[in-house]
């Protein structure tokens, strides 16, 4: 505390000097962001399906996406890696536990969003389809969830942006993915400015491109739609 | 059969019952903290980006884009190490957490006041101005009290998603529940309990908020 700012040399050729590093963090956060996405595309689905059913099987559902979502990641990750590994024996590597977490949180976020989807669109599509002669099953998978799903996709892959940032999390699981690497390089070079401003940019970039697809994406569907 | 080797001791958790919650405590005030500072930037950085001049909107929208698209856990190391290495300025870990949900929030809390103001109609701004209120007044008597409506139930949920964020703290070794679990997990090797717990309180938090957020929303619904 002796003077502010001044005594600081910036050195930011530690930058370039971890391409590699960053590259390998960024293969394992896409690889692991991915996954959960897919993973939680289907199982959200299957939750919004589940929580639609009147009676006591829609409240599994309703309790599903209530609970699912009021956990952190770090809870989640936490709970996952240590809790169920020792207890009931379900060993799972770092990616894999990260991958589970980020899928069981984003799978409850996507199954309002579906539900949303289904519900907006217009009874009478499915009355008509019914009584044209297609079984329940068709009637949802060639005339409901086609037209639902253009209405879910922007919010769904706005979904995926969140999935990129929370995965920053596995880093603490020892998972080395971008802030793994990024957290070795910082401990390795003592320059934790640089590395946690660069990384926090290559964040940013990731997240920017996702959002801008989706906002693409959402327009595109708009103008098949109008 | 290897898991029937773990016994299960829930007594770790129920004998310590008071200090999970003076953790859950930490988690709650600081995420307030937090939110309230969030709010006051957010309502700030909402003006100047719908102010129309250029020298306040481009940076205001660059801000908000930042804010969004770096991770919660990146922008607290990056406060608490980065910022500390080169000014000197060696934030307490509390305050790294505070600052960096605000900031985070911030983002979050300047498009929602954004959508707020821009959903009061034009005309109510110009009768008010017409009639002789000054900028300000029109401000704090006509505009702010009808976005107020529509700016609470998304604030709620923004509430509610720093609440989750803060149990991030632990990692710069803010004291809150887990922190308390690890401590525990590592003392006396109970994973499934300890985790377990602070989940339930976490999710009973949450959802007691999410509750408060559902029933502001139906009241002020009826304007």
């Amino acid at each position: 505390m002796t003077s502010l700012f001044l005594t600081y040399t910036y050195d930011w050729s530690v930058i370039p000097a971890s391409i590699a590093f960053f590259e390998r963090g960024i293969q394992i956060t896409l690889k692991i962001s991915l996954l959960s996405v897919a993973f939680s595309l289907v199982l959200g689905l299957v939750v919004a399906l589940v929580r639609m059913v009147p009676g006591p099987i829609g409240l599994v559902g309703f309790a599903y996406i209530q609970v699912f979502r009021a956990l952190s990641l770090y809870v989640y990750i936490l709970f996952i890696y240590f809790g169920l590994a020792a207890a009931l024996g379900i060993r799972l590597d770092p990616i894999e536990a990260g991958v589970v977490a980020l899928t069981l949180l984003n799978s409850a976020y996507m199954a309002e969003i579906y539900r949303a989807a289904i519900q907006a669109i217009d009874p009478g599509q499915r009355e008509a389809a019914r009584s044209l002669g297609l079984g329940g099953i068709g009637t949802f998978a060639t005339v409901v969830f086609p037209q639902a799903w253009r209405i879910a996709l922007p919010s769904l892959v706005n979904q995926f942006t969140d999935i990129i940032k929370d995965s920053s999390i596995v880093a603490l699981i020892g998972a080395p993915d971008l802030m793994y690497q990024t957290i070795e390089r910082v401990s390795f070079y003592q320059r934790p400015f640089e590395f946690y401003t660069t990384v926090a940019g290559i964040y940013l970039v990731m997240v920017v491109i996702v959002a801008q697809l989706a906002s693409r994406l959402e327009r595109r569907l708009q103008r098949h739609l109008a | 059969m290897i898991y029937l080797a773990y016994q299960f001791d829930w007594r770790v958790v129920t004998d310590r019952w008071q200090m999970f919650l003076a953790g859950a405590w930490v988690d709650l005030w600081v995420a307030m903290i937090g939110f309230s500072l969030a709010c006051g930037l957010g309502l700030v950085n909402a003006l100047l980006r719908t102010s129309g001049v250029r020298i306040f909107t481009v940076p205001a929208f660059l801000y908000v884009q930042v804010m969004r698209g770096v991770p919660l856990y990146v922008m607290l190391v990056w406060i608490y190490f980065g910022i500390a290495d080169i000014t000197g300025i060696l934030f307490t870990s509390y305050q790294a957490i505070i600052i960096a949900l605000a900031l985070t929030g911030s983002g979050y809390t300047t498009e929602i006041f954004r959508a707020g103001l821009a959903a009061i109609d034009r005309g109510q701004m110009e009768a008010a101005r017409s009639m002789g209120l000054s900028r300000v007044r029109t401000y704090g008597h006509v505009v702010f009290p009808q976005a107020f409506r529509i700016v609470v139930p998304p604030l709620g949920n923004t509430f509610v998603g720093l609440l989750k964020g803060a149990t991030i703290m632990s990692v710069i070794a803010v004291p809150d529940m887990v922190f308390l679990a690890n401590e525990l997990n590592v003392t006396l090797f109970t994973p499934f309990e300890v985790f377990a717990a602070v989940g339930a309180i976490l999710v009973v938090m949450v959802l007691f908020f999410s509750a408060v957020v559902y029933v502001l929303e139906r009241r002020l619904r009826i304007a």
